[in-house]
């Protein structure tokens, strides 16, 4: 097994089980999907932030969430939903809600952002749903 | 940052984006405010600061403290002291600092009545620590300082898990300008610019029941966090001085050290 696993598989065997007594299916369900897709930052070295957030979006109506990071440091933010949701974004603003360029993936019901902030202090991150039904989601993020 | 060839096969991936408007002023003051996200880690604060230069952690040891005091509000911002404290130890690479570190957590945590979720970890914290594992071990204190914050909550004392992040804030800020005091670049002073997290625990501690509100110990925290939100909310481009770093670094370690009182002036 790879190192760099390890970390995400630790946080799945510990944390999973308190989270589905918890959580929704449904937040379950979304969890594990932003859970894979952080797997794969984990790989190029980002540490998983042990920590989630999680809600619900539909069409039209998007959450928003402040984070604060730190300048030097390299962000993953990766959203998961269910199945119900065809197509999500992840973006990014700083504290004034000015839109701040970022590195995009999106596949499906999961997206990522990344940025690497050139000012410590507080941003802003808004998960979308632009295609599906209305759905569950989790966000978490990873750094290095 | 990074590739992302290591997803699949047919993702939509461009080189950048940006969302065509600004977020709206009601998704600003709207957006939520967790414990949980909105509250960097020790972890991410130690990983900027490592990429400035080589810290001598251990000089930034301090004194051991009390295990008990005469508050739970007052245990629960010395247990998130002590569990900075423990990054710090680890960042030092030192296995004996660890191990009493430990040991501190557990006392202090026996006397909140979540030394069950300490204990469970405390055994893998010393392997860890004996075999010098520490990236290993950085992941174990954060899994630590969250299961004990979950044990809370299930205990019924969210409150304290609100002085636990606040504890631990002020011991990383004290060690973080402290630093910073000595060996000033500007890159180091930036680090320093967190008013969201300031804005965020001074609103926690506002909405604590009034009779956690008038403890000694939280009400001094509380007053010493209008000083420090000043000295860390600068703008994005203006660092701020050398001088005002050190009296942000006095601020703290005072308040520290108050804390750590038995009874607080």
């Amino acid at each position: 097994m790879k190192r760099s696993l390890i970390p995400l598989l630790s946080a799945l065997l510990v944390f999973l089980p308190a989270f589905a007594a918890e959580k929704s299916d449904d937040e379950v369900n979304a969890r594990k999907v932003a859970l894979d897709l952080a797997g794969a930052f984990s790989n190029d070295g980002f540490k998983l932030r042990d920590g989630h957030w999680v809600g619900s979006i539909a069409r039209g109506k998007g959450a928003v969430i402040q984070v604060n990071l730190f300048a030097g440091n390299e962000y993953w933010f990766s959203l998961g939903a269910t199945n119900k949701a065809k197509k999500v974004q992840v973006t990014i603003f700083d504290e004034a809600g000015k839109p701040i360029t970022y590195e995009p993936y999106q596949e499906g019901a999961s997206a990522a952002a990344g940025f690497a902030p050139d000012a410590s202090g507080p941003y802003l991150i808004k998960v979308d749903e632009l295609e599906g039904e209305p759905s569950a989601f989790c966000l978490l993020y990873s750094y290095k | 940052m990074v590739g992302l060839s290591a997803f699949a096969v047919g993702a939509e991936e461009t080189e950048e984006a940006i969302a065509a408007n600004p977020l709206a002023k009601a998704d600003i003051d709207g957006a939520a405010r967790t414990d949980a996200l909105s509250i960097p880690t020790p972890g991410e604060l130690l990983a900027a600061l490592n990429k400035l230069g080589k810290l001598d952690w251990s000089s930034k040891f301090r004194a051991p403290i009390a295990t008990s005091f005469p508050s739970r509000a007052q245990m629960a911002l010395n247990l998130g002291g002590l569990i900075a404290d423990g990054y710090i130890a680890v960042e030092a690479e030192d296995t004996q600092q660890v191990k009493n570190l430990g040991k501190d957590i557990l006392a202090l945590g026996k006397n909140l009545g979540v030394s069950k979720e300490i204990l469970d970890r405390g055994k893998s914290l010393t392997e860890f620590a004996d075999n010098k594992q520490w990236d290993v071990l950085k992941e174990e204190l954060e899994a630590t300082q969250n299961e004990v914050k979950e044990a809370m909550e299930r205990n019924k004392d969210p409150d304290l898990v609100n002085l636990v992040t606040l504890g631990g804030w002020i011991r990383g800020t004290e060690v973080l300008s402290g630093w910073v005091g000595e060996h000033y670049t500007e890159a180091g002073a930036k680090l320093l610019r967190q008013p969201g997290i300031v804005n965020f625990l001074s609103s926690r501690v506002e909405a604590l029941p009034e009779k956690t509100r008038n403890e000694n110990c939280v009400k001094k925290t509380q007053a010493k966090l209008q000083e420090i939100q000043t000295a860390v909310s600068f703008p994005r481009e203006t660092p701020p001085s050398q001088d005002s770093i050190k009296q942000l670094h006095q601020l703290s370690a005072d308040l520290m050290k108050d804390l750590a009182r038995k009874d607080p002036k």
